[in-house]
C-alpha cells in the first residue's frame, strides 16, 4: 500500500494498494496553494482510505516535469513522510500516470501527454503504447518545448515511422495520484526501474551570474 | 397526561458540606480504585471557584458533579460527575452537563474542558453530543488502573443562547450514557494546551520530562492524593521534545530541542552556490532545501540520539522569508506531523530568532530569556527592532529597513570593493586594518526628521549608494582605493546607526536589556559596539552563540516549545508561506 503523492500540476494525493486499486483520492487544480492544501489532504487521504501511515509500504512522489515551486512541495512532503514512516520514496515521471490513464480509458498507439509549464511554454512526452502488462511505453521526453515548437519537438524524439502523421495529442491540466500510484506499485511488481530522484524542473533558474558591480555615477 | 406516572426526580441544586456524605458514598462506589479522599472532596465542595451540584432523587443524593471557573477567565473545567449505578440511563449525567456548562459561560468562561477515560466510549459520546471536541490523549492519565484520558473542549459562543431556559432536568429518554468515570485533578486549572489534533489510541503527547507542578493550587492535597492526574494537567508539558524546520532563505535547518536543550543543531548552506551571483538567488535557495532537507532531518535525529516518532511536536518557519524556500520546509513539516500524528506549529522567523537566546549551543539546559527585551535582529534579509515583553505572545514591532537589509548591504559594498561573496566576512577581515574615521559615511535615518518619523527605521541603500560614488571617484581619477579604510569606514556606518536605534529603543521603552539575533551578529565589529554602547547605557547585552545567530532550525524548534509549554495549542495543516508574516502572529 502507497501514499501517493502529485503537485506539478495542481495537488492530488491518494492512497493505492496493488490489490485494491485507488483506496481514496483527491485532487485539487488550484496551483497556488499546493503548500496550504498538501497535509490536510494528505490527512485526508489515509482518513478516507482507513490507513494509518504504518500500514503504508511507501510513498509515491510524481517528480514532474512541473513549474518548481509547486513541484517541490509535494517531493518535499514524500520525502519527508517517507522518512516519518521509515519507507521509501517511489520516484515516478508524473506525464507517466497521464498516459497511464489515458491507456487505461482506452486510447490505443501512439500518445503525447502535454501539460502546462507556465511562461508560454509546454512540457511534454511522448509515448508508444503499453507493454504487456498495461505500462506505458515512453519514447520521447518529458521535455520542455514553445507551443509552436512542439509537434515537430515531439515527433523528433519520439522518433515515429510515421512523422508525418498527427500525434494524438491530450493536454492534462491534472495529474491523478491515483494513477502515479497504481504505475509506482506495478513497476515495482514487475521489477521495473522507478524515475531518477531527480525534481523533473527542464528549466535553469532564472538568473545569470553577476557581470560587476554596476556604476552609480553617470 | 395525568396518568403518566411522575419523574421521580426531585431536581439539580448546589451542592453544600452536607452533601460530604452522600458525595462520598457514590465517590468510593463509583471510583473504587481512584477514589478522592473526604479531606480533598471536602476541599473542592468549598474551593473558591468550585461550582458543584448534586442531584437528588426520592431525598437521596444520586449524582454529583464539579465544575471549576474563576471569575473572568477564559478556561473552565469539568472537575468530576458521577452517577449512582443505580441512577443511570436517566439523562441525569446530561441533565448536569447542562448546568455546568451554562454556569462556565455565566461566569464568563469561553471555553469548558474535560478529560474522560479513552474505556468509557459512553461517556465520550454524551460529551460528543453535548459540541466537545476531543483536542488529544494523554497516555496513563488515570492510575493505578493506566488507562489513558481523552482531552475535550467545548467552545462557548459569546452570546448565551436565548432559545428557551434550560429546564433543571432535561425530560430525556434513558440513553446509553454512564458518565460516571470522567474526572480531572482538582487543581488550579492552568492553560490546556491542545495536545494533538487527533486522538489515536496510542497518540498523544509524551511527556518528556515530569511536568512543572501546578501553581497557585488551593488545594495543596490534591497532588498527594492525585499524583498521576495532577502532572498531567493540560498545559503541564514542561520541556516537549520539538523537531523544528527552517527553510526562510539560503539555510536549511533542522534543529531539535527538549524545551531550552539544545541537542541537534544541524544546518546546510546553499550559500556557495549563490556566490557566483553576488547574492541569495531564491530558486538556487529552494532548490537546494529539497536536496538537503531529507538528509539534514536524519542527521539532526541521529546527533539529538532519539528516535523520530519520539517527538512531542514538528515546528517549522512559516514566513517572513523567501516564498518558495519556506513552500519546501512547509510542505515537508506538514507532511512529517502527519506521518508521525504529532501536531504541527508553524511559528514566526523573526521571533524565533530571538527564541535562540533560550538554547546553550553546547547543549546545556537553556535559560530563561530575561523580559521585557529589545531586540536587534540583522541579516542578509532583515534588519528589524522590536520590543519583546513575552516571547510566547507579545512581541512589538518598532521598526525595520525601509530598503536594504544589513547583510545586504554588506554583499554590495564587498562587491564595490571586489571582494567575493558573502560580503559581511570580507569586509570584516579587510577592515581589521583600516581606519573606521577614514571616511564619513552616512548615517541613514538619523537626522532629526528621520528620528522623529523613523525613528526605529533603517535604510541602507543610501549607504551602499555613497560607498559606490566614494569609490568611483577614486577610481575614476586614477587614485588607488583604500580598500581597509572604505570598508572599515562603511562597517562604522552600518554598525552606528544599528546600535543608535538599538539603544534609543532600550532608553525610549525603559528596557534595560537588548538582544542581538541574525547573521550580521557574526560581524566583530557590530558585536564590540553593541558592548560598548550597551555598558555605556547600563544596558545588558545578551548575543547568542553564532551557530545560534544565523539561521538555524532549533530556534524555530524552540520557540514552539515555549509556546507549547504555555499551552498554545497547534498551527492546524491548511497554513501556508507567509512572506510578509508580521513579527505579531508569533505562531501562524
Amino acid at each position: 500500500m502507497l501514499l501517493a503523492i502529485d503537485t506539478s500540476a495542481g495537488t492530488s494525493v491518494a492512497v493505492v494498494d496493488r490489490e485494491g486499486g485507488v483506496l481514496s483520492e483527491s485532487t485539487t487544480v488550484d496551483t497556488m496553494r499546493h503548500a496550504e492544501v498538501i497535509g490536510g489532504m494528505i490527512r485526508d487521504a489515509l482518513a478516507q482510505a482507513s490507513v494509518t501511515p504504518g500500514e503504508l509500504s511507501g510513498v509515491a512522489a510524481g517528480m514532474g516535469p512541473g513549474p518548481f515551486t509547486g513541484l517541490r512541495v509535494g517531493i518535499a512532503a514524500a520525502k519527508a513522510f517517507a522518512l516519518g514512516i521509515g519507507r521509501p520514496v517511489v520516484p515516478i515521471v508524473s506525464h507517466d500516470a497521464v498516459a497511464l490513464e489515458r491507456y487505461a480509458w482506452g486510447h490505443i498507439g501512439p500518445l503525447l501527454v502535454v501539460t502546462d509549464a507556465r511562461r508560454r511554454e509546454l512540457y511534454w512526452s511522448t509515448y508508444g503504447g503499453v507493454d504487456e502488462l498495461g505500462i506505458p511505453l515512453r519514447t520521447g521526453g518529458p521535455g520542455l518545448s514553445k507551443p509552436d515548437e512542439l509537434p515537430e519537438a515531439a515527433r523528433r524524439a519520439a522518433g515515429h515511422a510515421s512523422a508525418l502523421a498527427e500525434l494524438p495529442r491530450y493536454d492534462a491540466t491534472s495529474v491523478s495520484a491515483g494513477q502515479l500510484g497504481l504505475l509506482a506499485e506495478w513497476l515495482y511488481a514487475a521489477r521495473r526501474p522507478f524515475a531518477e530522484d531527480r525534481p523533473l524542473y527542464l528549466r535553469s533558474p532564472d538568473v545569470t551570474p553577476s557581470s560587476g558591480p554596476k556604476r552609480v555615477t553617470a | 397526561m395525568s396518568a403518566s406516572r411522575p419523574r421521580a426526580l426531585e431536581g439539580i441544586r448546589r451542592a453544600t458540606a452536607d452533601d460530604l456524605d452522600a458525595i462520598m458514598a457514590i465517590e468510593t462506589s463509583v471510583f473504587v480504585t481512584d477514589a478522592w479522599s473526604r479531606e480533598l472532596m471536602q476541599a473542592e465542595l468549598t474551593a473558591p471557584h468550585s461550582f458543584y451540584l448534586v442531584v437528588e432523587r426520592d431525598g437521596a443524593v444520586v449524582a454529583y458533579s464539579g465544575l471549576r471557573a474563576a471569575p473572568s477567565v477564559e478556561d473552565a473545567d469539568i472537575q468530576t460527575i458521577a452517577v449512582a449505578p443505580h441512577a443511570r440511563r436517566l439523562g441525569l449525567g446530561r441533565a448536569l452537563m447542562h448546568q455546568m456548562i451554562a454556569e462556565a459561560r455565566g461566569r464568563g468562561a469561553r471555553h469548558v474542558f474535560l478529560e474522560v477515560r479513552a474505556d468509557n466510549p459512553s461517556a465520550q459520546q454524551l460529551y460528543d453530543s453535548l459540541g466537545f471536541e476531543r483536542l488529544g490523549v494523554r497516555p496513563h492519565y488515570y492510575q493505578p488502573d493506566d488507562v489513558d484520558a481523552v482531552v475535550m473542549r467545548l467552545t462557548l459562543q459569546p452570546v448565551p443562547p436565548t432559545v428557551e431556559p434550560q429546564p433543571p432536568v432535561e425530560p430525556l429518554p434513558p440513553v446509553e450514557e454512564t458518565p460516571t468515570v470522567e474526572r480531572s485533578a482538582p487543581v488550579e486549572p492552568l492553560p490546556p494546551v491542545e495536545l494533538v489534533e487527533t486522538a489515536p489510541s496510542n497518540g498523544g503527547f509524551r511527556q518528556a520530562q515530569p511536568a512543572v507542578p501546578a501553581v497557585g493550587s488551593a488545594q495543596p492535597a490534591a497532588r498527594s492524593t492525585q499524583p498521576a492526574a495532577a502532572s498531567a494537567r493540560p498545559g503541564a508539558v514542561a520541556a516537549p521534545l520539538v523537531l523544528g524546520i527552517e527553510t526562510s532563505c539560503d539555510e536549511t535547518g533542522v534543529g531539535i530541542v527538549r524545551g531550552t536543550q539544545l541537542l541537534a543543531n544541524v544546518i546546510a548552506s546553499s550559500m556557495d552556490e549563490h556566490a557566483r551571483y553576488g547574492g541569495v538567488v531564491p530558486e538556487v535557495a529552494a532548490r537546494a532545501h529539497l536536496e538537503a532537507l531529507e538528509p539534514a532531518i536524519t542527521e539532526a535525529v541521529a546527533r539529538a540520539g532519539i528516535r523520530l516518532d519520539e517527538i512531542d511536536a514538528v515546528a517549522v518557519t512559516s514566513g517572513p522569508g523567501l516564498a518558495g524556500a519556506l513552500m519546501v520546509g512547509v510542505g515537508a513539516a506538514k507532511a512529517l506531523a502527519v506521518a508521525l500524528d504529532k501536531p504541527l506549529y508553524g511559528v514566526n522567523h523573526l521571533v524565533g530568532h530571538v527564541g535562540a537566546d533560550l538554547l546553550d549551543a553546547d547543549g546545556g539546559p537553556g535559560r530563561d530569556i530575561e523580559l521585557p527585551t529589545i531586540a536587534l535582529l540583522v541579516s542578509g534579509g532583515h534588519t528589524s527592532l522590536l520590543h519583546v515583553r513575552s516571547l510566547t505572545d507579545d512581541v512589538e514591532l518598532l521598526g525595520e529597513t525601509i530598503d536594504d537589509a544589513a547583510g545586504e548591504a554588506f554583499d554590495k559594498v564587498a562587491r564595490v570593493l571586489g571582494l567575493p561573496y558573502p560580503g559581511g566576512p570580507q569586509i570584516d577581515r579587510v577592515a581589521a586594518d583600516g581606519d573606521p574615521a577614514a571616511i564619513r559615511f552616512p548615517r541613514g535615518l538619523t537626522l532629526p526628521k528621520d528620528m522623529a518619523k523613523h525613528r526605529y527605521d533603517f535604510s541602507f541603500s543610501g549607504l551602499k549608494t555613497s560607498v559606490a560614488r566614494w569609490v568611483e571617484r577614486r577610481e575614476d581619477a586614477g587614485e588607488p582605493v583604500p580598500v581597509a579604510d572604505v570598508a572599515a569606514s562603511f562597517r562604522e556606518a552600518v554598525a552606528d546607526v544599528l546600535l543608535r536605534k538599538a539603544i534609543a529603543a532600550c532608553v525610549d521603552r525603559d528596557v534595560p536589556r537588548l538582544l542581538l539575533g541574525g547573521g550580521v551578529v557574526a560581524n566583530a565589529r557590530v558585536r564590540q559596539l553593541a558592548q560598548e554602547r550597551a555598558d555605556a547605557a547600563g544596558i545588558q547585552l545578551r548575543i547568542p552563540a553564532l551557530s545560534l545567530c544565523t539561521d538555524n532550525g532549533a530556534m524555530i524548534a524552540a520557540l514552539a516549545a515555549q509556546r507549547i509549554s504555555a499551552g498554545f495549542g497547534p498551527s492546524g495543516l491548511d497554513f501556508g508561506a507567509d512572506s510578509t508574516l508580521p513579527v505579531t502572529d508569533i505562531q501562524v
